[in-house]
């Protein structure tokens, strides 16, 4: 069935509703997680469990006094957090979230209205979403250097680094998993795994890279170098405050939803049925598995130094994907 | 260690423990090897298991360890030195305090200050007895020094006023009247916590 | 409609940011005015259906402004404006008018011209990126290889200014030339 717009705005309004929505509750997932691992209990007291804790925090994220510092850039340290939040949600719509449905005839209005698997069906989809996320590390850099702040700098600095470094290792990673598909569509992707089986047992070594790459792309713990407390303060966000801070905060979530989404989609197949799990359940699960493995290997492994890192991708991932990408390029001709 | 051993623990050559730590490799391809080394021997993975494991274990066997504290409270011990307490007899109600004036001489904080007079009974009864708790650094000195064990340390020890001088009073330290059935004996300074058996791995008797 | 209306505002952005990034004395408007200008282009592409190219602009040009901004944290402070040295602003306003007309004449010869044609049109059928693959390694082989290998130079070149052992020649042995160094001086002596 043909995709409409109306389907097209319905489902730009499923993913800003349910995916920042899912960003907030992802901060009370990682607090509970860690807790747990750390044999705490976490937030337990507003609502049940400390659900409703959210609400808290977004009360307080919204009725915070909104700071900025007196030598700072004023319209940049205002544009910064926007790029990150609006650059995150931007990836997500090239990404095929959940499968294509049609809404029930019974639903007033918008009944019978086809809603596509992807917002914006491009063919290169995967490239779309890669560029758009490494736009969005345009936020914390900008952040960095129009706070007037030496915290911040060393924040910015460490942005252009990390950049700089695991751009190389995703664009490579990805690079051999194309090549066997012959398309940059995600939709393909999912088609290709239904028919062929999970990419991420032909591609262990691209499955593994990519990962590295989406943790060091969403600075998640082992390469949190851009706010590392206990190092720079806060990095590029030490100056912020309130609902600034907090559309960082959104960004970074909505960031480690499409890093899952990506694994899941590219490398764990889909949302394809699998066994007796309906392709939607499959998907959740899958995204859900890796959103946690993030959370666990925040609770375990120790952060990288910077040079560490450029180490890392520069001598040791890129040359190894690069073998990959030549090896899965022999494979396909013989 | 001996008194000679200690006497000369900073001179000449020491007992140190060498820690048995492998050579940092120099060469290249010793470099490369131990990355290689480090990459597959799964050490990550067994720091993973360790945190799934904790979560395991405090999720379901009960191993969680979080005390909600302002609902429940871990038992403190009976030397601990919190806000003092000023006890009563517990034949005749009076206060203990018989005005000697000790705890005020041996306070090294300066912060405690009486006034004493004689009663129709030419007894000395204490008119006005302060702690400022400014100053008191809760060292015990006073509950020690005390005679008729009369100021003893309570373990009152989550404080919160306006200004300190609101709960420095007598009357305020002085056991209600009503509670004083519920007047526990001070053990003292040599008191032995609660279930210290348990916390006692090895008596030094033993070596 | 949509597609004039989205031509119209992004060249109208476009044009606004490129002006403050040559305008701006702030080191910070400037850059990231000629990021977000760049990211604007790849618009361009979209609206033109080279999505593959889109994307390309997008992901090359947000990595190279990158590495720009890292040399302006360098350089500058970006919380102050610059103070600008202007030699010869005659010579400026001629070298960038001649470049700038040259550009509107390069790209407005199709549109008057009707010698100059496509010579491997748009297949709708296959996807753009097999598009520009395919062009890439018939026609324009040669020059695409001559980049591989300049781009390498580039690379080898980097490595070797960046590498620790800068000071040492890797051609000459210069142990050679210390000694004899050594020899002229103690005979000066």
């Amino acid at each position: 069935m043909e995709a409409t717009t109306l389907g097209v705005v319905i489902k730009a309004i499923i993913i800003l509703a349910i995916i920042s929505a899912i960003a907030g509750f992802g901060t009370y997932l990682e607090r509970k997680v860690l807790a747990f691992m750390q044999r705490r209990l976490g937030p337990m007291h507003v609502g049940p469990y400390g659900l409703m804790q959210i609400l808290a925090d977004g009360i307080k994220l919204f009725t915070k006094e909104d700071i900025i510092p007196q030598n700072a850039n004023r319209l940049i340290f205002a544009l910064a957090p926007v790029i990150t939040a609006a650059t995150a949600f931007i990836a997500l719509s090239a990404v095929p979230v959940f499968p294509d449905f049609t809404i029930p005839s019974w639903i007033p209005l918008l009944g019978g209205t086809f809603v596509p698997s992807i917002a914006a069906d491009i063919n290169i989809g995967i490239l779309f979403v890669l560029g758009m996320m490494a736009a969005g590390l345009y936020g914390p850099l900008l952040a960095g250097m129009a706070q007037a702040n030496k915290w911040g700098i060393i924040g910015a600095a460490r942005t252009a680094v990390q950049f700089l470094s695991y751009e190389v290792v995703t664009g490579l990673s990805i690079l051999a998993p194309i090549m066997i598909v012959g398309s940059l569509s995600l939709v393909d992707f999912n088609n290709y795994s239904s028919e062929h089986g999970w990419l991420m047992f032909t591609q262990p070594v691209a499955f593994v890279l990519f990962l590295i790459g989406g943790f060091a792309e969403t600075n998640r713990t082992p390469f949190d170098l851009l706010e590392h407390e206990a190092e720079v303060v806060s990095g590029y966000a030490t100056e912020y405050s309130g609902m600034r801070w907090g559309m960082f905060f959104i960004g970074e979530y909505a960031n480690m939803i499409t890093v899952s989404v990506l694994s899941a989609v590219v490398f764990m197949g889909g949302y394809n049925d699998m066994w007796f799990l309906p392709g939607w359940l499959a998907i959740i699960l899958k995204i859900a598995f890796v959103f946690f493995l993030m959370l666990w290997v925040r609770a375990s492994w120790p952060h990288v130094r910077p040079n560490q890192l450029m180490w890392l991708c520069w001598k040791v991932l890129m040359p190894i994907a690069v073998i990959n990408v030549v090896v899965t390029g022999i494979v396909i001709m013989v | 260690m001996g008194l000679e051993q200690f006497k000369n623990r900073n001179i000449g050559t020491q007992n140190y423990k060498m820690l048995d730590l492998e050579q940092v490799p120099t060469r290249n391809f010793d470099k490369f090897k131990q990355v290689v080394k480090r990459t597959f021997k799964g050490e990550l993975f067994v720091g993973l298991w360790v945190t799934l494991r904790a979560m395991i274990n405090a999720l379901f066997r009960g191993e969680m360890h979080a005390v909600k504290y302002p609902f429940e409270k871990l038992p403190i011990s009976p030397r601990y030195r919190a806000i003092h307490e000023m006890l009563r007899l517990l034949e005749s109600g009076h206060y203990r305090c018989i005005g000697c004036g000790l705890c005020e001489k041996i306070c090294i904080a300066n912060c405690i200050s009486m006034n004493t007079r004689y009663d129709e009974n030419q007894r000395k009864e204490v008119s006005e007895y302060t702690i400022n708790f400014g100053r008191c650094i809760f060292c015990g000195f006073c509950a020690e020094v005390c005679p008729e064990l009369a100021i003893v340390h309570g373990s009152r020890y989550e404080n919160a006023s306006e200004q300190r001088a609101s709960f420095s009073l007598f009357e305020d330290m002085l056991t209600p009247i009503d509670n004083l059935n519920l007047q526990q004996e001070y053990q003292g300074f040599g008191a032995v916590t609660p279930y210290a058996d348990d916390h006692i791995k090895k008596t030094p008797l033993a070596y | 409609m949509y597609e004039q209306i989205a031509f119209y505002l992004f060249s109208m952005l476009t044009v606004i940011l490129f002006l403050i990034t040559v305008m701006s004395k702030n080191v910070l408007y400037a850059m990231t005015s000629l990021a977000s200008g760049m990211v604007l282009i790849s618009g361009f592409f979209f609206i033109l259906g080279a999505e593959f190219l889109g994307v390309v602009q997008l992901i090359v040009y947000v990595g190279a402004v990158m590495a720009l901004y890292s040399f302006a944290m360098m350089f500058f402070d970006a919380t102050r404006s610059i103070k600008e040295k202007n030699t010869s602003s005659a010579l400026v306003f001629l070298l960038g008018g001649m470049s700038a007309l040259v550009l509107v004449l390069m790209f407005a010869a199709p549109i008057f011209s009707e010698n100059i044609q496509a010579l491997y049109p748009m297949h709708p059928e296959a996807g753009n990126a097999q598009d520009v693959g395919i062009v890439l390694f018939t026609k324009y082989l040669i020059p695409f290889e001559v980049a591989a290998v300049m781009l390498l130079v580039a690379m080898i070149a980097g490595i070797i200014l960046a590498g620790k052992k800068m000071d040492r020649s890797l051609t000459q042995d210069m142990s050679v030339d210390m000694e004899k160094e050594i020899m002229i001086q103690k005979d000066a002596k």
